[in-house]
């Protein structure tokens, strides 16, 4: 009889933890042992192959603060995502302002808004890459028909950095819209006709009442949009078809540094070293986007 | 944290797409019948054979996985890396060997079956690239090899004003100088082609016809900066480039392709089995257009194949016996016949079949006699165990000098630089 009712109330002590498991079980197998796992490879030389050939501490990063393209790679994911991110959230947020109105046949203007994102992206990278294609893409046709002569895009640093940017746009926009939409369409209502009797312009409400009131979306898209930046890998892969992005590496992402030097040179231990940089710095940009966009949007 | 997981996950994914798209899963198929995976870039021109095989063999079924180079090793070395996703039967191209030998353990040792009894189907240093151990484990069967002649537009040549016959075609070039002074001819006659597809393979052609490139024969020590043979190779290809005679389209990718089929360029170094893939690219209507001649510096290797049977898979002795089967003289002959795939042992390319065989795509070019008949005097390059990491970036300092960011010293000095960084 006792044993019975300790072993009941023990199941009934067991069963929060058990009910909360799946989730650790499932953040151990996935995120924390290829975490730990390859800090442990960071440690070494690791041949892709062969296997660990010595442990040499940290040897890789102080290999990977003086290599110069590291540092390459840094510049290119920062300026890609500046030439993309910020017009990107740009343009979502006027996209969620013109579907905030009342408009005939909104669902289907937010299904078509959020299209590209649901297209698998190495297809949108290679349709890009198509139209971008130097002697036979329709850009370049469109270019030459306006009187400009044929760009290399993947030439230099500038047009690459803009080309993989468009794709990112292109893909990332509409979602990003459809947050703000959803975050907009729970501002109050009251809130914008006190402010229309106030005297206050359209413009002037939508700085006052909806910035602050979407704050927490706005946050959240631009530390979305930086942690994809930051892990940019498909479009300038497929782009340039190589993982050196470029003859002078001029639009390799870190993650493309990462590649190159682990399944192309087969150096596993210097990639996971990159791989642990990036996620330092990851969380790094997060924290200061958190920041900066505090600072910006209101003080709520 | 988690984002760390996502990082590793992406590139976990990569890895899985790529092994996905290089190789495949081996396993009964269906009616208890063993399916054997086989995995190949480019044009291996094994489809039919396959189906010979199975014919054969009713209780074998055999599915063919074809990506292109890159994708195929890279896929490959994953497969190897992880114990898991290779095909049954791998094609390796010659560049890769030396970095597969070191790991050769990751391959089924084929010796266990019988394969040192077929040494006498080679000649010796075809046989040697695909053993171990000094000879006493056999991991790679040889396929093909590459033999190099020199492809050209008789479209393109007869515009330029140039002789089309392939016999003075060839007397236009006895030397790579002499190409390089053709090209200048010919842009001066034709302003919407280039002469040459890109510097890449105007570099590989000159610096396979050296016996050593990179790496020191005598101790596999780093000598690409220093060898003569790669700073001629890369001061001929480099002018061709600055002078902006070449396409600027890098071999076999997709703008490669297309300028194929547009006629975007005059010539191309092309080995056998580059042949296949002018065909595929040129579709019906390059028939004719396309001849082969001889190849200026007077022949040279360029790549070459080997199977081999990874140790991970689940029915290694049915998966040789396909390899080896595939690898004889039989079948290499009639690869020949049908796709051009030049053959590597002596039994085959002294066949008088081989020998007199034409090619009516390439205005029915003596492609026996132009490629089987140099195959005794072709000989291996030597490659470095880091062949495979050093070799794009002097391929990536041309591309700089076709792109006009840099003049052909500057390019080479950033090449060196790198190669030196990169070694250590």
């Amino acid at each position: 009889m006792r044993t019975q009712v300790s072993f009941a109330r023990r199941g009934r002590e067991a069963a929060p933890y058990l009910f909360i498991a799946p989730f650790f079980v499932l953040f151990a197998t996935f995120g924390l042992y290829p975490l730990l796992r390859t800090a442990w490879l960071s440690l070494h030389r690791w041949d892709l192959l062969a296997g660990p050939v010595e442990f040499t501490g940290l040897a890789n990063y102080a290999r990977l603060f003086a290599d110069p393209f590291f540092y390459n790679a840094l510049a290119n994911t920062a300026s890609i995502f500046l030439v993309g991110a910020v017009p990107q959230l740009v343009a979502a947020l006027g996209i969620a302002a013109l579907l905030d109105r009342p408009l005939r046949g909104r669902t289907a203007w937010q299904a078509v808004v959020l299209l590209p994102n649901v297209v698998p992206v190495v297809a949108v990278a290679l349709v890009f890459t198509q139209l971008f294609m130097r002697d036979h893409g329709l850009v370049a046709r469109i270019l030459s028909a306006l009187g400009a002569g044929p760009l290399d895009w993947q030439a230099h640093a500038w047009s690459a950095h803009l080309g993989v940017a468009i794709m990112v746009l292109w893909r990332w926009t509409g979602y990003h819209a459809l947050l703000y939409l959803a975050a907009m369409q729970s501002v109050p209502r009251e809130l914008h006709e006190a402010a229309a009797l106030d005297g206050a312009s359209r413009a002037r409400s939508f700085r006052s009442v909806t910035l602050p009131g979407i704050r927490p979306t706005l946050l959240f898209t631009a530390v979305v949009s930086t942690i994809g930046g930051v892990q940019l890998f498909t479009e300038p892969r497929l782009f340039g078809g190589t993982s050196t992005g470029g003859n002078d590496r001029q639009f390799q992402t870190l993650v493309m540094y990462l590649h190159e030097r682990g399944f192309e040179q087969l150096d596993a231990g210097y990639a996971a070293t990159i791989s642990w940089v990036l996620f330092a710095l990851c969380a790094l940009v997060a924290l200061g986007n958190t920041a900066l966009v505090r600072r910006l949007v209101g003080r709520w | 944290m988690q984002r760390a997981g996502v990082g590793r996950a992406l590139v976990c994914l990569v890895a899985a797409a790529l092994v996905a798209a290089g190789c495949g899963t081996s396993g009964a198929g269906g009616g208890g019948r063993v399916r054997l995976t086989v995995a190949t870039f480019g044009e291996f021109g094994y489809e039919p054979l396959f189906e010979e095989y199975e014919r054969a063999h009713p209780e074998v079924d055999v599915v063919g996985r074809v990506t292109d180079f890159d994708t195929h090793h890279r896929g490959l070395i994953t497969a190897l890396a992880t114990g898991r996703g290779a095909a049954d039967v791998v094609a390796v191209e010659e560049q890769y060997m030396p970095r597969l030998r070191r790991s050769a353990r990751r391959f089924a040792d084929l010796a266990a079956f019988g394969a040192d009894r077929l040494r006498e189907r080679w000649p010796r240093w075809k046989w040697e690239q695909g053993v171990a151990d000094g000879g006493r484990v056999v991991f790679a069967l040889g396929t093909d090899m590459g033999s190099l002649a020199m492809c050209y537009r008789r479209d393109l040549f007869e515009r330029a004003g140039l002789p089309t016959d392939r016999d003075r075609v060839a007397a236009l070039w006895p030397t790579w100088e002499a190409y390089a002074e053709v090209a200048d001819r010919f842009a001066e006659r034709v302003a919407d082609a280039r002469f040459a597809d890109s510097a890449g393979t105007v570099y590989t052609a000159v610096l396979n016809q050296a016996e050593e490139n990179y790496f020191a024969k005598a101790d596999d020590s780093f000598i690409g900066d220093t060898n003569p043979n790669v700073r001629r190779a890369f001061g001929i290809a480099g002018a061709i480039a600055a002078k902006g005679r070449t396409a600027k389209v890098t071999t076999f990718t997709p703008e490669w392709n297309v300028a194929i089929n547009r006629g975007a360029f005059a010539t191309v170094t092309c080995p056998a089995w580059m042949l296949a893939q002018i065909r595929e690219a040129g579709g019906a209507a390059g028939a004719g257009r396309w001849d082969v001649t001889a190849v200026p510096g007077g022949g040279g290797n360029w790549g070459g194949s080997y199977l081999a049977v990874p140790a991970q898979g689940a029915h290694q002795r049915e998966a040789y016996r396909l390899a080896e089967w595939l690898t004889a003289p039989e079948q290499q002959e009639e690869l020949f016949v049908r796709s051009g795939i030049l053959p590597s042992e002596p039994e085959v390319y002294r066949d008088p079949v081989v020998l007199g065989h034409t090619d009516p795509y390439f205005g029915g070019a003596p492609v026996g006699a132009l490629f089987a008949a140099s195959s005794d005097r072709v000989r291996p390059n030597h490659r470095g165990i880091r062949d495979a990491d050093v070799r794009p970036v002097f391929g990536r300092a041309l591309g700089r000098v076709e792109d006009g960011a840099q003049d052909v010293a500057q390019a080479w000095e950033q090449a060196v630089r790198e190669a030196h960084d990169l070694i250590g």
